[in-house]
């Protein structure tokens, strides 16, 4: 069966430098999503969600692995029409390139107007401006339309958990470049690095 | 009736999606806001939407003429003017003059220099008419750069409406203006409804909550809720928002 997104054995390694070939970090993933659905993801800052994201959009070349979109290696289709299949909602608006060895007329059209997958990385979220009701509406129309959200939160305030508990239904925590996917809030909050990462927050929420 | 109806428009530049799938529809006598975030698309949006820009996919239909990808010119003819972000008026003339340069009488004659246009009575009380709908017919032989700047806005206005247009697209009408010139403004975009379809980008969400009767909010280049002022207001965290206290 084909899934809406399938993260085979993936593997980024970054290296000290050109010449010094140790891995300066790793980032491996292995994972499938088979329904339309809002994934949270979480993990401290340098853990590799971006990195992530970018593979899973194809703007980010793996080391090895593959990551399939409705069944299509996303390294396969033209780099102009990745964000068919899956975009990258980049914080603030900084811009990637896409880079590739072959030539777009080689490689594979995407075959659809809009994206399957929507992956939103660490949008601006305010309560002075109300713009958050409208989002989480927005990433539950998606999932309504059968497509698969993924939104990357860096939890700093309580409001941040309330955001996530309320419109995703699924977790991944990725931690110094390892992934793991939960089923709910509830498991992932069983998982002792992500209760040491939200700590203080949930504490709070105790209190 | 629907006026003015966009579908699915996108737009590119490069390899980035600026407008994703943008659509809307604006029934005539309306006041249809445009609210969004910093860097959402919503300028972007009004260009393609009054011809600067080409839409790469999507339909813009006014009174059912397909005007997608049609020239600015072509655009204002058929009765749709726009104001901008950022004023373009002449300092250096009367306002008045402003008025009058834009008003398609004017346009459509035989340039001739020799001929004064203030000799010209009927353009003069045609501009006239039209100051006077946005409060500046007393001042309309002042120097444009000795206007406040609300009046500036309201000048700008009058520039817009000089076309004898159908349907106004307003880009943040407030911006830069003070609380009272604010109200005054509000003032006068609720006296032209009578008139005119407006369409209009605001950031200031308590001006377009008050005026609007349908708001469309856009982020990440794409409608993401679409509803009217009370509908929106509803919304949970809208109402823990500064805006839940918007009466």
């Amino acid at each position: 069966m084909t899934g809406m997104l399938e993260v085979r054995n993936l593997e980024k390694i970054y290296t000290k430098s050109r010449l010094d070939r140790t891995p300066a970090f790793r980032l491996s993933a292995d994972f499938r999503i088979d329904t339309p659905g809002v994934v949270g993801m979480m993990g401290p800052n340098g853990s590799g969600k971006t990195t992530l994201f970018e593979l899973i959009t194809g703007s980010n070349v793996p080391t090895s692995g593959e990551v399939l979109v409705a069944g299509r290696n996303i390294h396969k289709i033209r780099t102009d029409q990745r964000d068919r299949l899956a975009i990258h909602y980049h914080q603030s608006y900084q811009v990637r390139h896409f880079r590739s060895f072959k030539p777009n007329m080689l490689m594979e059209p995407a075959r659809s107007d809009y994206p399957l997958l929507h992956l939103f990385d660490e949008p601006q979220f305010n309560t002075q401006d109300g713009y958050i009701g409208f989002m989480l509406d927005f990433f539950r129309k998606l999932r309504a339309e059968g497509r698969l959200v993924f939104l990357c939160v860096h939890p700093n305030e309580r409001f941040h958990l309330e955001i996530v508990q309320e419109v995703c239904e699924s977790f991944i925590f990725v931690e110094k470049g390892t992934v793991t996917p939960f089923a709910d809030y509830q498991t992932l909050l069983a998982h002792e690095p992500a209760q040491a990462y939200l700590g203080d927050l949930l504490t709070e929420r105790a209190a | 009736m629907t006026l003015f109806k966009v579908e699915n428009i996108q737009k590119r530049f490069g390899s980035r999606v600026v407008l994703e799938n943008i659509s809307l529809s604006v029934e005539e006598g309306t006041v249809h806001g445009i609210m969004g975030p910093n860097g959402a698309g919503k300028t972007t949006c009004f260009h393609v939407l009054t011809g600067f820009y080409a839409p790469d996919a999507g339909r813009i239909t006014f009174e059912g003429h397909d005007i997608a990808g049609r020239k600015p010119h072509q655009i204002a003819r058929l009765g749709i003017s726009r104001s901008f972000q950022i004023m373009n008026l002449f300092d250096d003339t009367v306002v008045i003059e402003n008025v009058i340069l834009a008003l398609p009488e004017f346009r459509s004659r035989s340039f001739n220099v020799t001929q004064n246009v203030f000799d010209d009575t009927a353009l003069v009380d045609r501009a006239l008419e039209v100051l006077d709908q946005v409060g500046l017919a007393d001042r309309a032989w002042q120097k444009a750069a000795a206007l406040s700047y609300g009046n500036r806005r309201a000048l700008e206005i009058a520039v817009a409406l000089a076309a004898d247009p159908r349907i106004v697209f307003l880009d943040e009408p407030t911006s830069g203006l003070g609380a009272e010139a604010t109200r005054r403004l509000m003032d006068l975009i609720r006296s032209l409804r009578e008139t005119y379809t407006i369409v209009m980008i605001e950031h200031d969400m308590r001006f377009l909550f008050e005026l609007a009767d349908t708001i469309s909010v856009i982020h990440w280049g794409q409608v993401i809720a679409e509803d009217t002022p009370a509908a929106l207001r509803a919304n949970k965290w809208v109402a823990r928002s500064t805006l839940g206290d918007v009466a």
